[in-house]
């Protein structure tokens, strides 16, 4: 009955070869997976094994902890405080999940999204190296970030050092500040073990000293799970070294001194920009640096905003740039130091010799005029640097001719940075024949001659060439490196270096030649060309500068900026300038002043009257009002 | 469709047939290579779930899961076993529309990741009735081809084998699971080649399907399907989005080596980087720690029943039984060899189950009838002696 149901009586179509077919197929399929099984465990087995225990191991740098600094009286000048970081790994994560994720840290954070992507997008490492997404973060959104780690793959959160200045803009421009490494400089030193994520000290001694203070990090071997978090350390390779600690030059009292002189003189004479050095003349010490407009380095520890970047980059007076190394100004009659010095030692002048000052000079059918229209008769180099007569030192340019009076100011250390250990330094120009040549394609004219005898025309010079010449001029004419750092001690308490006088040139000049333009800076105070400085207790020696720069106003006038530099002998209170011994020159510069007096000269004075605790006030606040005294320098 | 009648005269044979002749009708190394790779399926979710963290046995773990529904899938066998499997040719129209059925319920009330409809929740538990659909397809298929007998070579055959595919596999698209609706036309293509159907006119439809690739990839594949492939394109680039899974298979399989790094040791060197290794890589982990060894073997096991599978298509006197056992060795062999293609890196990951081993109830449960009916065809090829 089953027959023609089963169709068992019919030849069953079985097909015998499509079922070998199929059994060979099997066969090839199961021979293909077995041969790649076989190319992945047996032949590439070890490599994938190792493959996939280095992605679950990593080795990571043990930050070192940064050296400390303090001021050459062993006043702590930074701190390192703990802070959270919230960081990204991009490699761990997803790139499906970045904007989600970026949105929901965005929330916790408070902050744009978009600034995390495109922080993420613009890290300098690979895409294994963490990358900072914010710094200093407090500690609950720390806590919050943490605790939602598994919504957020890739995010870790961790403690990080940074920096505290407490005195913040006083020593903003020594110190510098630490900040997130860049692109290119983790290019550079990715290979001395630097990460992508790395602070690095960006400016001012934090930079120049980068390789003392960062120490050396350490390296640990860890274990991580699929999305980057760290499940244990498993050994420690190698310990992290702390950085050494520096002690500056700067005094932290005189770098207050300083600044408070600086600011009282900017406040009444509504100045912009100021600068004011003080130094060891005998040493190249620097005991106070101060640049005004100054900025808070904190902000940058801290990890500055664009916003707040970009308005110190755009305000105009320039509170990033320290304008006491960084930039260059004429420096006016200040310079006739140089016109002086070389003068009497190639002998076209002695001291003594009288020359005739007027109201100008005629050269070439145009006048130069003495900033006194009146000139003041036959003068010597006292008379003539006392007064600060133009048309003296005019006559003594005309003598040494461009290039005499170029080296003279080469020898001085002008037309080259100093080599202070801050980055950026300006070189300044010292115009020569050759100089124009290069520059402009013809030599000097006469009149640029004069120019340059006295501080205006091509002369430019940085306030810390400035006053290292009058150092030099100060000592004897042993023109010194400025130096910041006093002394790197280790973090095992060893001296990794200590204080040494960096002799850039003892310059080959007499002493006699020193001793005439030190007694001539002198006179300057006595002739009361800086009016009462010479009634002050301190004794004072120096020049006042008047340096004309930019556009001549609707009268003629030309802006210019103040300047004094001065010294005092060893003893101060005693007037005795013959001998090179004095052991504290100070710089002040006004930046475009425009005061009916010299506003270098007052706050020169004013801290002068801090720094030797002077009781009784010889402040002249009436020359510190707005006017255009000069005519000329 | 012919019109299936049901044969009362089919209810005497095993009454009337001696123990001793069932016995050896019955192919007991079928079942002992099926409770073997069913048994390295446990082993598998009793080493996942100690990787887990889970007790073993507490309810809700991977290992208690797996227990479960091999118990449901013996009960299953067995019954199917019993079953005389000349009524499913009875049941063909009903079985097809109670797949459908089950189909539109899993796109109307089913969930899954990223707003796919995958499983349905019975009480407890989470079912996937396109697993099901596999083999109620092949019922169905192998009773309209061998219906067909005499005629198969015609292109009407084919047509309306592909007719009666259509619908359900359109569903599975819709889910959309690209994986099961390859290996419910892998199951069509297997039966129509060993129907006997005619090579050009399937040369034909392997063109046509060619063609409609990349009309697919415009309009019908999801992004995340199209990321797989192209992941699969170039793994090694893109280690974190979809190709991550692959790149991470195939770290977890090479560090296996020859003999593995032994059961329950693979999660310390996996750290979490495979992520859902419970479910369609589970390949990898037995090959890290089993080794190419247990790989080897459990290849071995799947060739063995597959065999054994053949061997029962081939001597059925019945048709359908020829084509049921086409069906589902084209099943199992397709479904291992894209499921492992996919963990050792040579094919795109497409979320395949591998058979007997990746812990899925409704995987098992189809696999237990599919089996069962083999033996019910088995122990039921002989006349009646009376």
């Amino acid at each position: 009955m089953n027959d023609g149901l089963f169709n068992a009586n019919r030849e069953r179509d079985r097909r015998p070869i499509r079922f070998l077919v199929f059994g060979i197929v099997t066969i090839l399929v199961f021979g293909l997976l077995t041969t790649r099984l076989a190319y992945l465990q047996i032949n590439n087995g070890q490599q994938l094994a190792a493959q996939a225990e280095a992605q679950r191991t990593a080795e990571e740098a043990i930050p070192a902890t940064r050296g400390l600094i303090y001021d050459r009286q062993g006043r702590l000048l930074v701190q390192n405080v703990a802070t959270w970081a919230v960081k990204i790994t991009p490699s761990e994560l997803p790139f499906t999940e970045r904007d989600d994720v970026a949105h929901r840290l965005a929330s916790m954070l408070g902050v744009d999204p978009t600034e995390i992507l495109t922080t993420l997008d613009s890290a300098p490492g690979s895409r294994f190296d963490p990358v900072r997404i914010a710094q200093d973060v407090p500690e609950d959104t720390a806590r919050l970030v943490a605790e939602s780690s598994d919504e957020l793959p890739g995010v870790t959160v961790g403690v990080e050092t940074r920096r505290e200045y407490p005195d913040g803009p006083l020593l903003a421009h020594i110190l510098g500040y630490t900040g997130p490494i860049d692109e290119g400089t983790y290019a550079k030193l990715r290979s001395r073990g630097y990460l992508a994520d790395d602070l690095i000290g960006k400016t001012g001694v934090e930079s120049t000293f980068e390789s003392e203070l960062r120490g050396t990090y350490g390296i640990q071997l860890v274990a991580k799970d699929a999305t980057g978090k760290e499940l244990q350390v498993l050994s420690n390779e190698q310990d992290a070294v702390p950085g050494a600690s520096l002690t500056l030059t700067i005094d932290r009292t005189i770098q207050r001194e300083a600044t408070q002189a600086l600011k009282w003189g900017m406040k009444a004479a509504g100045l912009k920009r100021g600068v004011f050095i003080v130094m060891n003349p005998q040493t190249g010490e620097v005991l106070a640096l101060v640049s005004l407009p100054s900025y808070d380095n904190n902000l940058f520890a801290r990890g500055i905003s664009t916003k707040a970047f970009q308005k110190l980059l755009n305000n105009k007076n320039k509170p990033l740039t320290n304008h006491a190394t960084q930039a260059h100004y004429p420096p006016g009659s200040t310079y006739k130091l140089v016109a002086g010095t070389g003068g009497l030692q190639d002998k076209k002048i002695t001291a003594k010799t009288k020359l005739r000052t007027r109201g100008y000079l005629t050269l070439g059918g145009a006048r130069f005029y003495d900033w006194n229209r009146r000139g003041f008769g036959a003068c010597d180099l006292n008379c003539g640097f006392g007064h600060s007569s133009d048309t003296y030192f005019f006559q003594v340019a005309g003598m040494l001719g461009a290039d005499r009076l170029a080296h003279w100011a080469h020898m001085y250390g002008f037309g080259k940075a100093t080599g202070i250990d801050l980055p950026g330094e300006a070189a300044g120009i010292v115009p020569s024949n050759q100089w124009k040549i290069d520059a402009l394609g013809q030599p000097m004219f006469g009149g640029e001659v004069y120019q340059a005898g006295i501080g205006q025309g091509y002369d430019v010079v940085t306030p810390i060439q400035l006053i290292n010449a009058f150092s030099a001029l100060a000592n004897g004419g042993k023109l010194y490196r400025p130096q910041l750092v006093r002394e790197v001690v280790g973090s095992d308490g060893k001296v990794i270096s200590s204080f040494k006088p960096d002799l850039i040139r003892k310059m080959p000049v007499s002493q006699k030649t020193f001793r005439e333009m030190r007694l001539a800076a002198r006179s300057t105070v006595t002739l009361r060309h800086t009016y009462n400085l010479v009634d002050m207790p301190v004794k004072v020696a120096g020049k006042s500068g008047t340096a004309e720069f930019g556009k001549r106003d609707a009268k003629g006038r030309l802006p210019f900026h103040s300047w004094f530099v001065g010294f005092v002998p060893k003893n101060p209170y005693k007037a005795d300038f013959s001998k090179p011994d004095s052991e504290l020159v100070f710089l002040a510069f006004a930046y475009d002043s425009r005061t009916k007096g010299n506003a270098g000269t007052e706050i020169a004075k004013a801290f002068l009257q801090f720094h030797f605790h002077i009781k009784k006030d010889y402040l002249n606040r009436d020359l510190l009002r707005r006017g255009n005294f000069y005519q000329s320098n | 469709m012919r019109v299936m009648r049901a044969e009362p005269g089919r209810f005497a044979d095993m009454t009337t047939r001696s123990v001793g002749r069932v016995g050896r009708a019955y192919d007991l190394q079928l079942t002992v290579y099926a409770a073997l790779l069913a048994a390295v399926g446990l082993v598998m979710a009793y080493t996942n779930s100690i990787e887990a963290g889970t007790a073993v046995l507490e309810p809700g773990s991977i290992f208690q899961r797996a227990l479960m529904w091999t118990g449901i899938g013996m009960v299953v066998f067995i019954v199917m076993t019993a079953f005389d499997y000349r009524w499913l040719k009875t049941l063909a129209w009903p079985i097809w529309f109670v797949n459908a059925g089950l189909l539109v319920l899993t796109l109307a009330i089913g969930s899954g990741v990223g707003g796919s409809a995958r499983w349905v929740g019975i009480g407890p538990v989470q079912f996937q009735f396109s697993e099901l659909a596999k083999i109620l397809m092949i019922i169905v298929l192998a009773t309209y081809l061998g219906n067909r007998e005499g005629r198969l070579d015609s292109l009407a055959s084919i047509l309306g084998a592909c007719l009666l595919m259509l619908p359900p596999w359109a569903l599975v698209m819709l889910q959309p699971d690209l994986g099961t609706s390859l290996v419910l036309l892998s199951i069509l293509a297997g039966m129509l080649f060993m129907s006997g159907a005619r090579l050009r006119w399937l040369l034909a439809m392997a063109l046509g399907v060619c063609l409609a690739i990349p009309v697919a990839w415009q309009f019908v594949l999801r992004d995340y399907q199209k990321e797989r492939i192209l992941s699969y394109l170039n793994p090694s680039v893109d280690t974190q989005g979809a190709g991550w899974q692959v790149h991470q298979a195939q770290l977890t399989v090479g560090s296996g080596g020859p003999l593995g790094v032994g059961l329950t040791n693979g999660a310390a060197t996996r750290g979490g980087f495979l992520p859902v290794q419970e479910s369609d890589f589970v390949f990898a982990v037995l090959a890290q720690e089993l080794g190419f060894l247990g790989a080897l073997v459990v290849f071995v096991l799947f060739m063995a029943l597959l065999w054994r599978i053949l061997s029962c298509a081939w001597r059925s006197r019945d048709p359908f039984g020829t084509l049921f056992g086409a069906g589902l060795a084209s099943m199992i062999l397709f479904q291992v060899f894209v499921n492992v293609g996919m963990v050792i890196g040579i094919l795109p990951g497409t979320g395949i189950p591998l058979p007997f081993i990746t812990h899925g109830g409704a995987s098992l449960t189809s696999l237990a009838i599919g089996l069962g009916v083999i033996q019910s065809i088995n122990l039921r090829q002989h006349r009646a002696e009376w």
